[in-house]
């Protein structure tokens, strides 16, 4: 394609391995120096376990967009501290197998990373050209998959309490903007400013916002007994 | 021999177990979910519904009453609408994206 600064201001660059536009040949070396295998089955276990991955799999099955592991991950080397990312043009999820490093860590990206695939699934989200969607499913996955949890929070020395999970995500919305589309940070809180109020409201496919895995189970539960739900409104 | 709508009549269930209802509200009460429901919004969350739910879903599987079953149904209707308390900011697909499952080979061999 030729199209490298379209691939820097997209945030490529943070992947390097998407670049090379050669089909996945995963050599020994690979499995003996990377850590790719741990990120395999830690991606395993949380697609089995972690009952925020299970709804969202679920969901998206439901939505005609059943996902297939080695079709719809791919755990790679990736640059800087970036844990993983959505890559609508190839409908992947990416692993970045050298910045994760724990089970807990593993669980909340691939739920992170699952809601943009299932918002890229059920709505129009113009990922490349309209920053309002990007924004939006940002804030949706910033607040949704535990990223802003008062103890993951704590954890980064962010203290606060009141409403204290709302500021998180706004922040966190606008730093993922940051790294990947060049706009300023006035702009970017700007975008995020303008479409909060919607998308944190938003709270499909869970009905609630989670806030740890009982609050994932009992969405889980919610989602499964749907049929009867809807059959006796 | 009954009506068709005396048979959906019986046949109705309230949209939860009643022991989803009573989980929900001890949960709703729990000091974790009221910790984290003020740091979320900074405020006290609000647990009655859930325990009126129970109540009214034990009264219909005991006693079959009207004024349970609607009271159910109409408090599940009010939490479907909370829930769509916003303005969309894209519009939603009628059908999957053409290329979720396309082979990733083909991808590769495209030249745009």
């Amino acid at each position: 394609m030729g199209q490298t600064k379209q691939d820097e201001e997209y945030g490529y660059d943070l992947f390097p391995e998407r670049n090379a536009r050669k089909p996945t040949q995963i050599t020994i070396r690979d499995s003996l120096f990377t850590f790719r295998n741990k990120c395999q089955v830690m991606l395993t276990f949380a697609m089995e376990t972690s009952p925020y991955a299970k709804l969202l799999l679920s969901a998206m099955k439901n939505s005609g967009c059943k996902v297939f592991k080695d079709r719809h991950f791919s755990c790679e080397d990736c640059d800087g501290t970036v844990s993983g990312g959505f890559d609508a043009a190839s409908s992947q999820i990416v692993l970045c197998q050298n910045n994760i490093h724990q089970q807990a860590h593993m669980n909340r990206v691939v739920t992170h990373e699952l809601i943009h695939a299932f918002d890229h699934c059920r709505a129009h989200v113009n990922w490349f050209n309209n920053f309002r969607h990007l924004a939006c499913s940002e804030i949706r996955a910033a607040n949704l998959s535990g990223d802003c949890s008062f103890n993951n929070e704590v954890s980064r020395f962010n203290f606060g309490l009141k409403e204290h999970h709302q500021q998180c995500v706004r922040g966190r919305a606008v730093r993922s903007i940051l790294a990947v589309r060049k706009v300023s940070l006035e702009e970017a809180q700007k975008i995020v400013g303008e479409v909060f109020d919607s998308c944190f409201n938003d709270h499909a496919p869970f009905g609630r916002i989670p806030h740890g895995n009982k609050d994932a189970k009992f969405a889980y539960r919610e989602y499964m007994n749907r049929d009867r739900y809807y059959m006796n409104l | 021999m009954l009506t068709m709508e005396q048979l959906a009549e019986r046949a109705w269930r309230p949209p939860r177990t009643c022991e989803d209802y009573l989980s929900e509200f001890r949960h709703c009460k729990s000091f974790r979910n009221r910790f984290h429901h003020y740091y979320t919004y900074g405020t006290a969350p609000s647990c009655q519904q859930w325990k009126a739910d129970y109540h009214n879903c034990s009264e219909w599987e005991r006693h079959k009453l009207t004024e349970a079953k609607d009271a159910l149904q109409k408090s599940e209707r009010r939490r479907l609408e909370e829930q769509k308390n916003f303005t969309p900011v894209w519009k939603l697909r009628q059908a999957p994206p053409g290329d979720w499952h396309r082979p990733l080979d083909q991808e590769t061999q495209q030249d745009s």
